[in-house]
């Protein structure tokens, strides 16, 4: 058979005219030439584009793409490039993570909502030796018992945000009902927070386990409300948490009892909308109140222009962990993770929050203050949601300890 | 124990009633046109996209109109993309309808944003009914009301009319048909249409129980799929049955054992595929077999 039998007059064509275009731009453009010579530094963000979590995705890679746009798209003179791929699952992060490394070369990687996605791609950074920023899991033994070297989390581990909220709760009585997602963060929260609650001398009425994605909470809704409790806390997230309070307020109990869950994303308040969303929720970041600092209300600014709303709590994360990597490759002059790490484990990192923050040496957890939010009485706003009720801890020398000891992490992080 | 109990199947079966709502138009399309419609979910939620817009214009109205408009998508998706393809190997309209799938979930993305959007039941239709054990929203009970209309309705239509004798004949045989002076083509626009339309009633009177986000079309796709597996591909009371007792397993195992009560669905699609591959009313046809 001839080539000329299977390669059509057609395609030839095409194909030629690709290939003089491609000329031309060569030809044409000499910027190419010298791009080529500063290799640009990649980015590995790893967040969800399908499923439970994909809206908080989307709104993580914006922030992060700001951080890039503030440092004005260069760091060290190359320029700095993001790639996003999916974390659906445990199984698919893997995979993913291993082509942001082997295939895409990223320096680093950020991003992770789901506990269980991080927990499963923490190891194949260690083995990697590259720096992984998790962003938005917080599940307690990331940077507990499960600490590596190589993961630094920038979300507020289960164990710390129970001991904010729980003060409040219960002031509405003991007895309390749990539904929580059936995967590491969902069971730890609800772990974590019946430890603090039976302490103290309370009663779990009952917990129950929902799988993640699941759509229909009426049959929970309905154990939920034959036992009647003082306090509903879920361990709850993305649409589940949205569908949960959607079909709460279809039975008209919303704002009946206290809700609270260990941590809010502002999308899944927002895609339930004013007549469904209530409760009071430990929160990393909120885009208006009085802690906010000039910096964060900058980002905040600058998210709404490019984006048409405001950003969640998400968007500052992967906003903040996008601005560590770049500020520790700015700085150290260097790609290698050894050097971003030990860089990282120093700085103390200022303008973010009211109070200087860092990631702690030990168990690289961010040390940094932490909001209670509780929803409006009355939402007229389509986002501003929320009104700050307390920050924690209240005196800045407590804010070491308030994540725990080194002792009480039970963290060691391996050699480098 | 005794009257959670009863309350869960109850509560079950009300929520099965929304699964056979969901399948019947992937059940209908299958039936008719032997097409394995993967697109069916994004047509779930361009019902739900389509009542968010029209309803700040024109109202209640939003109920009747977003279907219809579904139910337009759905024709020229059959009339444009289907057709070529009937008659060549089967795969290739599932390839086909999948990539339907992909395409509009990212133009939902596109042209509604990722971010969820709020949708509350009306305020006429809020609070519930007690009668002994049992509770059922105001809601969950219109929606009941309206699946066994849409139902009964469908099953006049296919045994009672001339449409139906046609379809039902089209499906067994359409080369007789053809032969009789009838343009099946046509029919088939139709079918693909209604069963687009289906789609878009579920999207509509589920959007105010579930999270709207382009998304909702995987969370459609899966139970519909389930319940047309155990009920019997193509089969119309196989839906319904299978739809019922899915949403009465659902709910028992939430009450006993929570953590599996997304698997369940596929425990039951299981044990039927190994004990009765056909489904259970799945009848056996010729064209299938």
């Amino acid at each position: 058979m001839k080539i000329r039998d299977f390669i059509s007059r057609r395609t030839l064509l095409k194909a030629t005219a690709t290939a003089s275009a491609a000329y031309a731009v060569e030809v044409a453009a000499p910027f190419v030439i010298t791009a080529r010579a500063q290799e640009a530094i990649k980015l590995g963000v790893l967040l969800p584009k399908s499923g439970p979590y994909a809206v908080q995705g989307e709104n993580g890679h914006n922030g992060a793409q700001i951080a890039v746009a503030d440092f004005g798209g260069h760091v060290i003179d190359r320029p700095v490039q993001i790639v996003w791929l999916d974390e659906a699952n445990p199984q698919t992060s893997q995979q993913n993570m291993r082509k942001l490394l082997e295939e895409e070369k990223v320096v680093a990687v950020q991003g992770g909502i789901s506990s269980g996605d991080v927990l499963a791609i923490m190891p194949i950074a260690e083995r990697a030796k590259t720096l992984l920023i998790a962003t938005g899991p917080n599940a307690t033994e990331i940077t507990g018992k499960n600490c590596n070297r190589y993961t630094f989390r920038v979300d507020l581990p289960n164990k710390v945000t129970v001991q904010t909220v729980y003060p409040s709760l219960k002031e509405h009585g003991k007895k309390w009902y749990f539904v929580a997602a059936s995967y590491a963060w969902g069971i730890d929260a609800y772990n974590q927070m019946k430890d603090v609650l039976v302490k103290d001398g309370g009663t779990v009425l009952g917990a129950d386990q929902a799988p993640l994605g699941t759509t229909d909470f009426s049959s929970y809704i309905l154990k939920l409300r034959q036992a009647n409790p003082d306090v509903i806390y879920v361990g709850l997230g993305g649409t589940d948490l949205t569908n949960f309070l959607k079909q709460l307020h279809e039975i008209g109990m919303t704002r009946q009892m206290p809700l609270s869950s260990p941590v809010i994303n502002d999308s899944d308040l927002w895609a339930a909308g004013p007549d469904a969303a209530f409760g009071t929720f430990p929160k990393l970041w909120n885009f208006t109140g009085a802690h906010n600092t000039p910096r964060s209300e900058q980002f905040a600014t600058t998210y709404q222009q490019k984006n048409g709303q405001p950003p969640e709590v998400e968007a500052w994360q992967d906003w903040f962990g996008a601005t560590a990597i770049l500020t520790a490759i700015q700085e150290t002059k260097s790609t290698d993770s050894s050097k971003l790490i030990a860089f990282l484990e120093q700085h103390k990192f200022e303008g973010f929050k009211d109070m200087p923050i860092w990631f702690r040496e030990f168990d690289h957890q961010l040390i940094q203050p932490t909001l209670v939010a509780q929803v409006k009485d009355k939402l007229v706003d389509k986002y501003n949601y929320f009104d700050i009720v307390a920050e924690y801890p209240k005196d800045p020398t407590q804010l070491d300890s308030f994540y725990g000891s080194k002792q009480e992490v039970g963290c060691s992080l391996g050699p480098i | 124990m005794t009257a959670l109990i009863i309350s869960q199947i109850v509560n079950g079966l009300v929520l099965g009633f929304l699964y056979v709502l969901i399948a019947i138009g992937l059940s209908i399309i299958f039936g008719m046109l032997g097409i394995v419609n993967f697109a069916h979910g994004v047509l779930f939620a361009l019902g739900a996209y389509f009542a968010l817009t029209l309803r700040d214009n024109v109202g209640p109205w939003a109920i009747l109109l977003a279907p219809f408009f579904v139910g337009l998508v759905g024709m020229l998706i059959e009339s444009t993309l289907l057709r070529p393809l009937y008659g060549k190997e089967p795969l290739l309209g599932l390839f086909m309808t999948f990539g339907i799938a992909l395409f509009i979930e990212e133009l939902i993305r596109t042209l509604w944003g990722a971010a969820g959007r709020p949708f509350n039941p009306p305020a006429l239709l809020s609070g519930f009914i007690i009668w002994g054990p049992i509770l059922v929203t105001k809601y969950r009970l219109f929606l009941l009301l309206v699946t066994v209309a849409i139902l009964l309705a469908l099953w006049l239509f296919l045994q009672r009319t001339r449409f139906g004798r046609i379809i039902r004949a089209g499906s067994r045989d359409a080369e007789m048909v053809s032969l009789l002076g009838i343009n099946l083509r046509r029919v088939f626009t139709g079918v693909f249409g209604l069963g687009a339309a289906l789609a878009g009633v579920a999207g509509v009177l589920a959007a105010p129980l579930w999270s709207v986000v382009p998304s909702m079309a995987e969370q459609s796709i899966m139970p519909a799929f389930v319940v047309v597996t155990i009920g019997g591909l193509g089969s119309f009371g196989g839906a319904v049955v299978s739809g019922l007792l899915v949403g009465v397993s659902v709910a028992l195992t939430i009450q006993f054992w929570p953590a599996a009560s997304s698997a369940v669905m596929y425990a039951l699609m299981v044990v039927v595929l190994l004990v009765r591959p056909r489904g259970l009313l799945g009848e056996s046809w010729e064209r299938f077999e």
